[in-house]
């Protein structure tokens, strides 16, 4: 026979302090779990949206995995245009788009700054770039920039400073804020366009990063691959732009796998402080336990009564806290190496979390509980 | 529950040689020969020029018959069309001993590179390119041997492409 359910729930409540504290514990390593879970999450939906599989990305052979370094003739869009017949061309304007992608300095209106990313662009670049949406305000003029909307995360500037009419520095030039823009949670919303010729004449450069191109239905990126092997002279390789991000998430792959270990770290710390709380909890009912034994009740009986009541208490802090992380975790923007992105709690980061939580109720009340049980009814009962 | 222990220890241990990396040496005589290809010659082509020399002295549709290693790149193959590129033999790339995850990039050598590469181009009897991967129609890999029979296409800038209607691949390399 089972103990009555009630039974384990009042129990709860008959130790009220002892309870909230064992709460705020478990509540705690599940928050923890929630903010490395999201951040892994994160990092790899922010580059599993970046790339196209219709966009080919063609820069500099030498620069290797960092468009950043890449440098190529300026020329080079519209060679490529010429050359092969696999861009999407609609209402006569051909869908590549030229740019020059660099970090550099910049500084905001309210005096902070940090490294910032800059993409200087022409009007074919929302062509390609099809998840770029302007949500606020207009394209960029001479002395422009539109900016994405984790730009101020990536800067660690406040929001407030990224407004429209505000002004920010770089390269030695002030820009005014013209729009801002989205794009889906792509790495492009922690960046800062402005117009590719204006871009050229404050940097002083002729040359372009790459060249994007937005490829029709009928063609493969196999041809532009071709070209580039052809044309050796002009030191040129492509790429999907789909296996580019693909190979940064390869290079980030020993921040994710040590972030894993974290969740590890932290479910394993969390596991002993459970330990430490359950044993603490059931040391106090000795008398108690071996009174239910010796009216009748079995062993298993009460383990799972003891078991119960800590899965109650885990489940309870999990959905703390994945009340909290969805409302004021999910979402936040994080700065990292390549720009920025939000901390993700999405069903992965909740099963993980709240799994962990119930792992926590479980492991930790089963020790505490053997031991109790293994003693003698007839010591137990004069236990103190 | 030693034996519990002994058979935990056992399975850590398969784990760990089962899921190491491999040290035994990859072998490559088999290159090229295990293919029915259409495209593979089984007889070495006589009088075979290395692909530096015939950068100087082929000129733009002259039937060639060059010489060299797939390479030049660290991706020298094009996924999905039948299409690589190779180096002129005299070009050296980094020993096994130096660790070199892609020696076939010649990533010490670039300037000679510039020099000595040619794009090859596997085409059909219309001389149409082959679709699919050089590596599974030719049996071939990175800095496997390879002599090309073709026609040349040159332009103004040196850059030399070929043709290929018959690819023979030297065993072992």
């Amino acid at each position: 026979m089972l103990l009555p359910w009630e039974y384990g729930v009042r129990n709860l409540a008959r130790r009220p302090m002892r309870t909230a504290l064992t709460l705020v514990a478990l509540a705690t390593v599940v928050m923890l779990v929630f903010v490395v879970v999201g951040f892994i999450r994160g990092l790899e939906q922010s580059l599993a949206v970046s790339g196209d599989d219709n966009v080919v990305l063609v820069y500099s052979v030498n620069s290797e995995e960092n468009i950043e370094n890449s440098s190529i003739a300026p020329g080079s869009a519209s060679l490529l245009a010429a050359s092969l017949d696999s861009a999407v061309k609609r209402y006569g304007v051909l869908h590549v788009s030229p740019e020059l992608f660099l970090g550099t300095r910049v500084k905001t209106g309210d005096g902070e700054g940090g490294l910032g990313l800059v993409r200087g662009v022409s009007l074919t670049a929302p062509l390609v770039r099809r998840s770029v949406k302007l949500v606020e305000g207009n394209w960029p003029g001479d002395g422009e920039v539109i900016v994405g909307r984790l730009v101020a995360a990536k800067l660690g500037s406040s929001p407030d400073a990224m407004a429209i009419g505000n002004s920010i520095d770089f390269e030695g030039k002030q820009w005014r804020i013209r729009g801002r823009f989205t794009a889906g949670g792509a790495a492009y919303e922690s960046e800062i366009w402005c117009t590719l010729s204006d871009f050229q004449t404050t940097t002083k450069r002729q040359d372009i990063s790459l060249v994007a191109m937005l490829l029709s239905p009928t063609s493969s990126s196999a041809e532009v691959e071709l070209f580039c092997k052809e044309r050796t002279d002009l030191e040129l390789r492509s790429i999907r732009e789909t296996d580019y991000y693909a190979m940064l998430q390869q290079h980030y792959k020993p921040v994710r796998m040590l972030a894993w270990l974290v969740v590890v770290l932290v479910s394993g710390a969390g596991i002993f402080a459970g330990l430490n709380m359950m044993y603490g909890a059931v040391a106090g009912r000795i008398r108690e336990i071996a009174m239910l034994q010796a009216i009748g009740y079995r062993r298993r009986a009460i383990l799972i009564s003891l078991v119960q009541e800590g899965v109650l208490l885990a489940a309870a802090s999990s959905l703390l806290s994945g009340v909290i992380a969805l409302t004021l975790l999910n979402g936040m923007a994080v700065r990292f190496t390549m720009g920025a992105f939000t901390l993700r709690i999405d069903s992965v980061a909740i099963l993980i979390g709240c799994g962990v939580g119930l792992l926590l109720g479980v492991l930790g009340a089963l020790p505490p509980a053997f031991k109790a049980l293994r003693a003698e009814v007839a010591t137990s009962l004069k236990a103190v | 529950m030693k034996m519990f222990f002994r058979l935990g220890l056992l399975s850590a241990l398969l784990l760990t040689i089962g899921c190491g990396p491999t040290n035994v040496a990859t072998k490559n005589n088999d290159v090229g020969m295990q293919t029915n290809s259409k495209y593979v010659s089984t007889t070495e082509p006589k009088g075979a020029i290395p692909v530096g020399e015939a950068r100087e002295v082929i000129a733009d549709g002259q039937e060639v018959t060059l010489v060299g290693l797939i390479g030049g790149s660290s991706k020298p193959f094009v996924d999905g069309l039948a299409a690589f590129t190779i180096v002129d033999p005299k070009v050296p790339y980094c020993a096994d001993e130096e660790g070199c995850p892609t020696p076939w990039d010649y990533c010490c050598q670039t300037d000679a590179v510039k020099q000595n590469i040619a794009t090859i181009k596997v085409v059909d009897e219309a001389g149409k390119l082959v679709e699919g991967n050089a590596k599974e129609l030719l049996n071939v890999k990175e800095l496997s041997t390879v002599v090309i029979q073709g026609k040349a296409k040159r332009d103004d800038l040196g850059n030399l492409t070929v043709a290929a209607s018959k690819v023979y691949v030297q065993p072992g390399k």
